[in-house]
């Protein structure tokens, strides 16, 4: 008994080291940002304190949030444009060829009283065209996994007018000028990303793409300013022409570095505010441009954009926004001047300067009420929170800011009553501290939520990385120890070497976990892990012609492996262009249509062929053991059971045969859930007769095992076959025969190297890095691949029709890891127990269960390599374009298969042994 | 014992043969067809075949181990044979390694095993015929070689893994022409191929310093 508990206790020590590893960096790594689903409504001001200031005062009712400042907004967004794109050379030490090509802009802006701004505008990174799109509609910070239900991230572009060619835009853009049937309009043109991309920066399409902007954005100022007059439609429009983020001179973008995170932003209001705009804007950094004009520059951070644009259009801010509202782009629109006097009729001898100041504060209080309103639904409702104490010292500061607007107010309301020179000065420094203290608010909360939500924190990677390593040391520690005791089993019969076997599945491992610190191959992986498959396969055909044996066995395999080699390539394909007609597409190619009626028959009727040969495969598998007692009979019922369910389930679903609804109903729902609850009975049953029965009876270990592994696998097949759909008879026919041929040439080798002396491994390590690396393709094979849409969603709805998150969550996670991970591991025993046994063995009982530690020692050894090598490849790209969409994914699909193979040897070892 | 020694020099003269035929092959290709593998792969490659052939099997006929049985031209015959057979073995090896298949490629991946053929297969099958010892051996480096052995063995091997390395940087996402299939798996192959040959004829050179009574 203390034997067996020494060969588990490895297990769950490494369990828990990977438990560990893995939560802490996923903590440093994983920001996560609960997405809220709350939206911010007009009636939604009641409840703020700002709320009786406004509705006292205002008798509009066109008025929402803030007093509409503009009419019409037009959003002109180019991408990738560099700030110096822009701005003028002067601002630069070194004039480029490609600045100072968007002249209009430029003159525009410049001059004393202009109405146009250029602003540097800052985005967060990561500097991708979706998450910046993002970042300015919502007016969030978008670094991380948006958890939640984010999993289609372009539907963001798609509600938006967004994503256009630009020929495209620019037949669109000019007569919809014209037209006015419209409050914003948003054009966004590709082509300077494109020639970035392709080109480079400092490139003659480059300047040829500014060079053709810049008329088009001259027409559009034309058109504008044509119908800018009293009466027309462009009266009070707005005209914002941006970035969304730079490129570096390669035309690369997506990381931190200024280059990219640095874009510009021109902002001009057609209806010329009053000349005391240039006082709120004195920060400006002003110089001369070429035409010896003073042109000044703003800045602004893009996330500020989002809550600017509500405020200046006078709709709510995005619910999720924590944007503050720029008070120079905000300053740009005339009628934020003008629009307080007309509102509060008290307050006519102030200057437009305090009446700005007054609006901009108002503003400002909205904003600061929004901002903490999300706060508050966030912290309340996330999983993981922002820190308690940061949180509390913005809701002081908070607490600040509306305790010194409510001494405004009063403040206000004497100058209003007392008419007085002398206080005109004071309520102006008034209003300036509470524009501060509102200010100060926002600037804390924008702080820390860049700390929580864009900054990884690599102390916490660091220390994960670290248990990692710490968990492989022990990891090889074990392996070696089991080695000794598996050595001194062989002491007298000799024990089988593999230096070179060895070396080889080291070489497979370290290629496979090193494939994953690029991009490319991490896209490829399942066409990496059967290309590494058949590798192996070709090295064992190689070395069993060498030893003047050509066994079929091997020739199977690689047949097995063209097979499942197409498999991946059409899984791949569907990951790529994402369309259901590609099965269409590939017949095509065969030169048979979908349509066709004989076909279609065929592929009703293959998938029950297959399950009913894996069915007497499995009952000859149970019929051949000896000694089962009643589990025998209960396993074969059981199985046979669900298959013919199975059956019935699909062919329910098939279109070719018009059955009534209620059979219908019977084989969709009903079914199914059979097949789950026999599965599980099934599954209780081989646990119960392994703890109540065979225990005590003095049977031969390797026979009793055979017969735990054969129950456990009959038990999960059922539910992990109708999981997979009608390709699962096919998968689970390739499983057998491919783990049928590693187990016989397992057993070739060990016949022929009898004569080997070191290394202690009682199995060869090359067979069960084949084994893993059948189960990854496997994996991609049934048509999964390594980010959020390649989980088969409508695998977890077989058999019900609603949603129950731990319900459906588990057939999910059936389905994904069942026969990659579940399956493959519960098998391993195989690999072990046909190995020829001598009579010395046989009397020494336990070997056979230290060779099967070795063995789960070694497959779990090889995905833990994988996964520190996804984890080291996350940790240097975590400032990479792709990280969010690729690397980021695919180190969550690792670790969850490595902390669920850990499990299932776990599990697995106290249930065999 | 019927079997021919093979001098240092020799073995290199004979390698340089055969690089020279593929080197020579590349030339026109390049100057009088004005092809090249990028933009032409199936035809240069079948350029170099037709260069690489009659060079291959005439030498490797000429070194054959049993010349008192069988005539030079039975050993050609046995290398003509043998040519298909390995073409076949080469595609089947690179489909199951994933080797595109479909009409566009069919060409390409033909004249490309044939290729492949050539390095590895054609010659064991002149020099030995069907002598299961003597291609034991060769797979196995486990008896003692000789000159003969080095010079097939090393270059099919080194042709061989050429082309499996030649294949890693296919998936890579840089969109340049070459790495479609065969082209950069075809200048692995030849790379290997040529570093064999290399190293079969330092090889050879040292087994003659260590064993210099054999020499006749």
């Amino acid at each position: 008994m203390g034997s067996k508990w020494a060969l588990i206790r490895p297990f769950f020590l490494i369990l828990l080291l990977h438990s560990v590893a893995i939560y802490l960096f996923t903590r440093g790594f994983l920001l996560t940002r609960t997405e809220l689903s709350a939206y911010s409504r007009c009636s939604d001001l009641s409840h703020s304190p700002c709320s009786a200031l406004h509705n006292s005062s205002s008798h509009d009712d066109r008025r929402c949030w803030t007093k509409p400042a503009v009419d019409r907004l037009v959003i002109i967004i180019l991408d990738a444009l560099r700030f110096d794109f822009l701005a003028p050379s002067s601002f630069f030490a070194e004039a480029k060829p490609w600045m100072d090509k968007l002249r209009v802009l430029q003159k525009l802006a410049s001059g004393e009283g202009s109405s146009a701004r250029i602003f540097k505008a800052i985005a967060d990174p990561p500097t991708t065209s979706m998450q910046r799109l993002k970042g300015l509609t919502t007016g969030g910070l978008p670094t991380f996994i948006d958890v939640g239900n984010s999993f289609g991230a372009p539907a963001i572009v798609e509600d938006n007018l967004i994503c256009q060619v630009d020929n495209g835009v620019m037949e669109h853009l000019l007569p919809s000028l014209y037209k006015d049937d419209w409050d914003v309009l948003i054009a966004h043109f590709l082509g300077v990303d494109h020639a970035g991309h392709i080109f480079g920066v400092d490139s003659t399409p480059m300047i040829q793409k500014l060079e053709q902007y810049n008329s088009i954005l001259e027409k559009v100022v034309d058109v504008l300013k044509s119908q800018s007059g009293p009466g027309g439609p462009h009266e009070n429009t707005f005209l914002v022409v941006m970035g969304d983020h730079g490129q570096t001179l390669n035309g690369d973008h997506g990381g931190g570095t200024p280059e990219e995170v640095e874009t510009s932003l021109f902002a001009m209001s057609l209806r010329s505010p009053p000349a005391s705009i240039s006082s709120i804007l004195e920060l400006n950094s002003c110089k001369l441009d070429l035409d010896g004009e003073k042109i000044c520059i703003g800045t602004i951070q893009q996330l500020d954009f989002a809550a600017t644009v509500a405020a200046l259009l006078g709709i709510p801010t995005p619910f999720g926004s924590i944007g503050h509202v720029n008070p120079e782009l905000y300053a740009l629109s005339a009628s934020t001047w003008d629009g307080q006097k007309m509102g509060t009729n008290n307050c006519k001898s102030w200057s437009n300067l305090e009446a700005w100041m007054q609006n901009y504060a108002n503003t400002l209080c909205i904003n600061c009420w929004q901002v903490k309103r999300y706060i508050d639904l966030y912290s309340a409702t996330s999983v993981i929170g922002l820190p308690s104490e940061d949180l509390h010292h913005v809701a002081e500061l908070y607490a600040q800011a509306q305790t010194s607007s409510s001494n405004t107010k009063k403040s206000t309301c004497l100058s209003e009553n007392g008419i007085s020179n002398e206080t005109q000065d004071s309520s102006a420094s008034v209003l300036q501290l509470q524009i501060d203290a509102y200010s100060n608010f926002l600037e804390n909360v924008a702080k820390l939520a860049r700390s929580a939500w864009t900054e990884f924190d690599l102390i916490l990677m660091a220390i994960g990385i670290c248990f990692m390593l710490v968990s492989l040391s022990i990891h090889l520690f074990a392996i070696g120890r089991v080695n000794i005791v598996c050595g001194s089993f062989y002491a007298v019969s000799g024990i089988c070497a593999y230096p070179f076997s060895l070396f080889t599945a080291f070489l497979l491992v370290v290629i496979r976990a090193a494939s994953f610190l690029s991009n490319s191959y991490i896209l490829m992986e399942g066409r990496v892990a059967n290309f590494l498959l058949a590798t192996t396969g070709i090295l064992n055909l190689r070395y069993s012609v060498r030893n003047g044996k050509f066994s079929k066995d091997e020739f199977v395999f690689l047949l097995i492996n063209i097979i499942i080699r197409f498999g991946i390539g059409f899984g791949m394909s569907k990951q790529t262009v994402g369309s259901t007609s590609l099965n269409a597409q590939y017949l095509n190619i065969l030169g048979i249509y979908e349509g066709h009626p004989l076909w279609m028959m065929l592929l009703e009727i293959l998938p029950v062929i297959m399950l009913s040969l894996l069915a007497i495969f499995l009952y000859k598998c149970t019929l051949g053991i000896s000694c089962w007692g009643y589990l025998k009979y209960l396993l074969i019922m059981g199985s046979s059971f669900s298959y013919m369910l199975i059956s019935v389930h699909w062919v329910s679903e098939s279109k070719l045969i018009a059955m009534s609804t209620v059979i219908q109903d019977i084989g969709r729902n009903l079914a199914p859930r059979i097949v789950f609850a026999v599965g599980l009975g099934l599954l209780v049953s081989s646990l119960l007769s392994r703890i109540l029965g065979l225990k005590d009876r003095d049977l031969n270990p390797i026979a009793s095992l055979t017969i735990s592994t054969v129950s456990m696998l009959s038990s999960w097949s059922p539910t992990i076959l109708i999981l997979l759909g009608r390709q699962g008879p096919f998968v689970g026919l390739i499983c057998i025969i491919g783990a049928w041929c590693i187990v016989r040439a397992e057993k070739e080798q060990q016949i022929k190297s009898k004569s080997g002396t070191l290394g202690g491994f009682a199995i060869s390590p090359v067979h069960v890095t084949q084994w893993n690396l059948l189960a990854v393709c496997l994996f991609f094979y049934t048509g999964h691949w390594c980010t959020f849409d390649g989980l088969r969603y409508s695998a977890a709805f077989i058999g019900f029709d609603h949603f129950n998150i731990i319900r459906q969550g588990i057939l999910l996670a059936i389905d994904t890891f069942g026969v990659s991970h579940i399956v493959p591991i519960l098998s391993l025993p195989f690999l072990v127990m046909l190995h020829p046994q001598n009579s010395e063995e046989n009397k020494a009982k336990g070997i056979i269960f230290v060779k099967l530690t070795q063995v789960f020692l070694i497959y779990g050894l090889i995905t833990s390599v994988t996964t520190m090598f996804a984890i080291i490849c996350v940790t240097i790209h975590r400032r990479h374009l792709m990280v969010w969409g690729l690397f980021a994914p695919k180190y969550v699909f690792e670790a969850m298969g490595l902390l669920l193979t850990d499990v299932v040897i776990c599990l697995a070892s106290l249930y065999y042994y | 014992m019927g079997k021919i020694q093979i001098s240092a020099s020799k073995a290199f003269a004979l390698h340089f043969l055969c690089a020279a035929a593929l080197a020579a092959g590349y030339c026109l290709a390049r100057d009088v067809y004005a092809l090249n593998l990028i933009s032409d792969p199936a035809q240069t490659l079948r350029l170099l075949l037709v260069f690489e052939g009659p060079v291959v099997i005439g030498i490797y006929s000429w070194i054959r181990r049993d010349p008192d049985s069988c005539s030079y031209l039975k050993a050609v015959g046995r290398g003509l044979l043998g040519l298909p057979i390995g073409a076949s073995i080469n595609a089947f090896g690179a489909i199951v390694l994933g080797a595109p298949i479909g009409i566009k490629y069919l060409t390409k991946t033909i004249y490309w095993s044939f290729l492949m053929s050539l390095f590895t297969f054609v010659p064991a099958s002149c020099v030995f015929g069907k002598s299961r010892m003597d291609w034991q051996r060769i797979l196995a480096h486990s008896k003692p070689m000789e000159g003969v052995d080095y010079m097939i063995s090393l270059p099919a091997h080194g042709a061989v893994i050429g082309a499996w390395l030649g294949a890693w940087p296919m998936p890579l996402d840089w969109e340049r022409p070459w790495q479609e299939w065969p082209i950069c798996v075809t200048y692995g192959s030849v790379a290997g191929y040529l570093v064999g040959m290399l190293a079969s004829s330092v090889f050879i050179l040292i087994l003659r310093r260590q064993d210099p009574v054999k020499v006749d």
